[in-house]
């Protein structure tokens, strides 16, 4: 046997991974060649040195962080237009904890707004007309201003749970707004987060029907450092059906610097663009 | 994770439980970095949860998401241009049963391993992680690496041979 495949079995011989058969051949060879004994015997100083070098437990904050960054994640997926059945009592009551944001002065600003809407909608029921008055139009804005706001607080905070919760936020808004859109694309663009500029990305969509926003994702794409945020983009600009990007994803699909999963996925877009033209 | 994949999100939370800490140790070993780490993991079940319809029913789960780890790695070196060196004492270094003369050379001599280990190119030293103290197959870890098993037995000894050279060399006992 050659001295150079036994040295490459040595490290399974050290984790007792080989099987019998091969186990006994490195052995016989062993015996005979005192180079490969030589070997085995440092590298089995080594292997069993790192034993040695235990690592500290995770912090235990860390499961608190997952089970935070999965509701929000839920939340977000209950927004999505796709509607599915009705979650159980239990996980709805926890997404309405994740939305509700921890600074007090949003608490009291949106608990005051929705005490004045109770009040509001209680004399709307009691006899005023079937059209919206005056008083519940200012209230809907005004509520809808808050959520604004909130988005915008949220997408600005230093934690990355919190700016992902101010993604999902953002998706609650109904009306479009130029602030937010603004600040979505910045995410997108340059939150350092990777998985807040994927939510972003998901987010922006609603915002996708104007030219200059698409314009934007299409120039993102080229200078995401992260293969995931950019087939993100590109999957976004197929789904509204962005012919204009075709440019620049043949571009893209070209470019031998461009991770290939990426040009793959670049290729298969420009076809589907090609397809519903 | 097939549960998952199915839309079961909630399940989540049992793989959660079950491979955070092998991650967390990867990323550790790796990045020497204790709050990037644990970032890391979270990015990790963060893509599993997105990309969850990219798991193939009946594949294992660990080189997936070992996979999706290293890619999430990738990124985080690709940003931060760089790697981190091992802080001092980020390891708990020798076994508390050992005698105290034992026991300081133990952590004499850990301490060396460590520096050779930090030394290391960060592709070899994955493998060393990955073989050593994840303890997966060859076959996951060629899954990990999108790489043939017998690449990885090459590169398993030789990530071995030359973290042996590094320590050796630290002891004084072979040529740098």
């Amino acid at each position: 046997m050659m001295c150079e495949r036994v040295r490459e079995q040595l490290p399974e011989c050290l984790a007792g991974k080989l099987d019998k058969a091969e186990r006994e051949r490195v052995i016989g060879h062993l015996e005979s060649c005192s180079a490969c004994r030589n070997e085995l015997a440092e590298l089995g100083i080594v292997w069993r040195g790192l034993e040695s070098m235990a690592v500290p437990e995770p912090n235990r904050a860390m499961r608190t962080r997952f089970i935070e960054m999965m509701e929000a994640y839920q939340a977000g997926m209950e927004q999505a237009p796709p509607k599915r059945a009705e979650p159980p009592a239990e996980t709805s009551r926890r997404r309405w904890l994740a939305w509700w944001p921890s600074q007090p002065a949003w608490q009291i600003a949106i608990a005051s707004a929705l005490l004045i809407a109770g009040v509001v909608a209680g004399r709307y029921e009691a006899g005023a007309p079937k059209e919206m008055s005056p008083e519940m139009a200012q209230l809907k804005g005004q509520v809808e201003g808050l959520r604004q706001l909130v988005a915008l607080s949220l997408l600005q905070a230093q934690s990355p749970s919190d700016r992902l919760r101010g993604v999902s936020f953002s998706s609650q808004i109904a009306r479009p707004d130029a602030d937010v859109e603004q600040s979505l694309l910045r995410a997108v663009n340059h939150d350092p987060n990777v998985n807040v500029r994927l939510s972003a990305v998901d987010a922006i969509e609603k915002y996708a029907g104007d030219p200059a926003v698409r314009r934007v994702l299409v120039d993102s794409v080229a200078v995401q450092d992260s293969p995931l945020v950019q087939c993100a983009l590109i999957d976004l600009l197929v789904e509204v059906n962005d012919r204009d990007s075709a440019p620049a994803l043949r571009k893209l699909a070209q470019d031998g610097q461009v991770d290939e999963v990426v040009r793959q996925r670049a290729t298969l877009a420009m076809h589907k663009l090609e397809v519903t033209k | 994770m097939q549960a998952v994949r199915s839309g079961e999100v909630g399940k989540l939370e049992l793989l959660f439980d079950r491979h955070h800490r092998g991650l967390f140790h990867y990323f550790l070993h790796v990045t020497s970095n204790s709050a990037v780490s644990e970032d890391l993991v979270q990015e990790v079940f963060f893509r599993i949860l997105k990309y969850r319809h990219t798991y193939q029913t009946g594949t294992a789960v660990r080189p997936w998401m070992y996979q999706i780890g290293r890619n999430a790695l990738i990124d985080h070196v690709g940003r931060n241009k760089g790697e981190v060196a091992l802080p001092e004492g980020a390891a708990e270094i020798g076994s508390p049963e050992a005698p105290p003369d034992r026991q300081a050379q133990n952590n004499q001599e850990a301490a060396l391993l460590k520096r050779a280990l930090r030394a290391m190119p960060r592709e070899k030293r994955e493998v060393i992680v990955m073989s050593r103290f994840l303890e997966l197959k060859y076959e996951e870890i060629a899954t990990v690496l999108n790489c043939e098993v017998g690449t990885v037995k090459v590169r398993v000894h030789r990530a071995l041979r030359e973290l042996g050279d590094r320590f050796f060399a630290l002891r004084g006992e072979r040529a740098s």
